[in-house]
């Protein structure tokens, strides 16, 4: 397998944007991502095109030639990918395997998601298929629910981390006060986290994940073209796992430790030929504070039944031991599901290059992605190193 | 079959899809009944902040749809 590095980058702000099409989104953070890589868009062989649910939010299909229409790329292949929340990182290990195979030297890797112009209960009912519909979303389970059985799992097993999901959400919104592509730009306490609007009883609003518009794209090259062309500092794809699990929240093993994660961090991990401590910051999928929790946990930067302590005890915090999700996760940068898995490798690329400007962490050499979807069913991590 | 089980894990959902609009706040569980682990819905709740793991529930019915409706009742039978 050939090495690849990460080329180009490009992102939309993440926000609620009704009025901007899927067309405008994609054209934005396409264009960016093909202008800083210093390629011609005639030189990229294939596209992946990362989408949940556009059939049902606006009733779009065929995200690719849609893509590549817009992008001006011409005859080339495209495919359209999706797994839930993890469409975006599933895309990119498609996209990395195709260039490591020797299959392609260069090819562009995006996501997008337009949901925000749909009412809550649509959009609910929207996401609430990336579980079973037949026996779980029928008898009434929402994503938020489900989540929130996991966290009062948490509790019964590991005791009540209540104060602790709570800081989780108070410092993913303080990372990302300094993002500018954020979507939440708003301080909050942990008495209004554990006050606010009841969704699903451990959770409020604010332990729940955003509904947001946007695009995020990266271009991936073989290393060999990528030394040639690159203006920045390059960034090596180093390892990338993936693994699976049950589609059912009751038919898994165990609730409370995400073993999709588990294995997908071990594989990458043993890719790297590194272990958990060297990583100097991380993207960690936070759909729901608890999310984030046990991620950080099976992702083996905390013991298990120790991440949320890790929280209170600033270990997490962007000056901490490990900073978890500087660009503000997907509780405060947003959650624009088929393009979040892209939108958290934008986020590690720009800091391994050191452009991160007010939020850029002094020590920012090896970086992880962790990106799940449903109810970890679907898990791909992926390490990047800058040269 | 085994009418009883027992609360594995649970929420109050106070935020429903459309469909469950008119029943909200429900209380969605993951049951344990003949060693096997199932999501339901389970009614007769009268205080939803003292729901706890391990609590027995019975079996009610099944809805309209065929999924298992448990209750935090006593039922004579």
């Amino acid at each position: 397998m050939r090495s690849v590095s990460v080329v180009g980058i490009g992102e939309t702000k993440i926000g609620r944007f009704p009025d901007k099409s899927l067309r405008s989104l994609i054209l934005e953070a396409g264009s960016k991502a093909i202008d800083d890589t210093g390629i011609g868009r005639e030189d990229i062989g294939a596209l992946f095109m990362s989408n949940f649910n556009a059939q049902s939010f606006s009733g779009q299909g065929h995200l690719g030639p849609l893509t590549s229409e817009v992008l001006g790329l011409g005859n080339i292949p495209t495919i359209r990918i999706e797994g839930a929340c993890a469409s975006g990182s599933l895309a990119f290990r498609q996209a990395l395997s195709a260039v490591a195979s020797g299959m392609y030297d260069v090819v562009l890797v995006g996501g997008v998601e337009k949901m925000s112009h749909q009412s809550t209960e649509a959009i609910t009912a929207g996401l609430a298929g990336a579980s079973d519909m037949d026996l779980e979303a029928g008898l009434g389970a929402t994503f938020p629910s489900i989540f929130a059985m996991i966290a009062n799992r948490y509790f019964h097993e590991f005791g009540n981390v209540r104060e602790e999901m709570a800081m989780c959400a108070v410092q993913n919104h303080e990372n990302a006060l300094l993002n500018p592509d954020a979507q939440m730009q708003k301080r909050i306490t942990v008495e209004q986290v554990k006050n606010g609007l009841p969704i699903a009883h451990p959770f409020t609003i604010y332990d729940c994940s955003l509904v947001s518009d946007g695009a995020a794209f990266v271009v991936l090259a073989a290393t060999d073209v990528a030394k040639a062309v690159s203006r920045k500092r390059l960034v090596e794809v180093v390892g990338c796992g993936q693994a699976g699990d049950t589609l059912t929240l009751s038919s898994k093993k165990s609730m409370t430790t995400f073993s999709a994660t588990v294995q997908a961090a071990q594989q990458a991990y043993a890719m790297a030929g590194i272990t958990p401590s060297q990583i100097d910051l991380a993207e960690v999928h936070d759909c729901f504070t608890i999310t984030q929790i046990i991620n950080s946990e099976d992702l083996g930067f905390f013991a298990k039944g120790a991440g949320a302590l890790a929280v209170a005890e600033g270990k997490t915090a962007a000056n901490g031991q490990i900073p978890i999700n500087v660009s503000g996760g997907l509780k405060a940068k947003g959650h624009p599901i088929g393009a979040t898995g892209l939108s958290q490798i934008y986020e590690i690329v720009t800091q391994l290059r050191g452009d991160g400007d007010a939020r850029q962490l002094k020590k920012a050499d090896i970086g992880l992605t962790h990106n799940i979807g449903g109810t970890a069913a679907t898990c791909v991590v992926s390490i990047f190193r800058g040269r | 079959m085994e009418k009883r089980g027992t609360i594995y894990t649970h929420s109050v959902v106070h935020s429903g899809t459309e469909a469950f609009q008119n029943v909200t706040p429900y209380v969605l569980a993951v049951v344990e009944a003949n060693r096997t682990k199932r999501m339901a819905r389970v009614e007769g709740h009268t205080d939803m902040t003292d729901i706890t793991i391990g609590m027995e529930v019975t079996f009610l019915k099944n809805d309209e749809n065929g999924d298992p409706v448990y209750t935090f009742a006593k039922l004579s039978s």
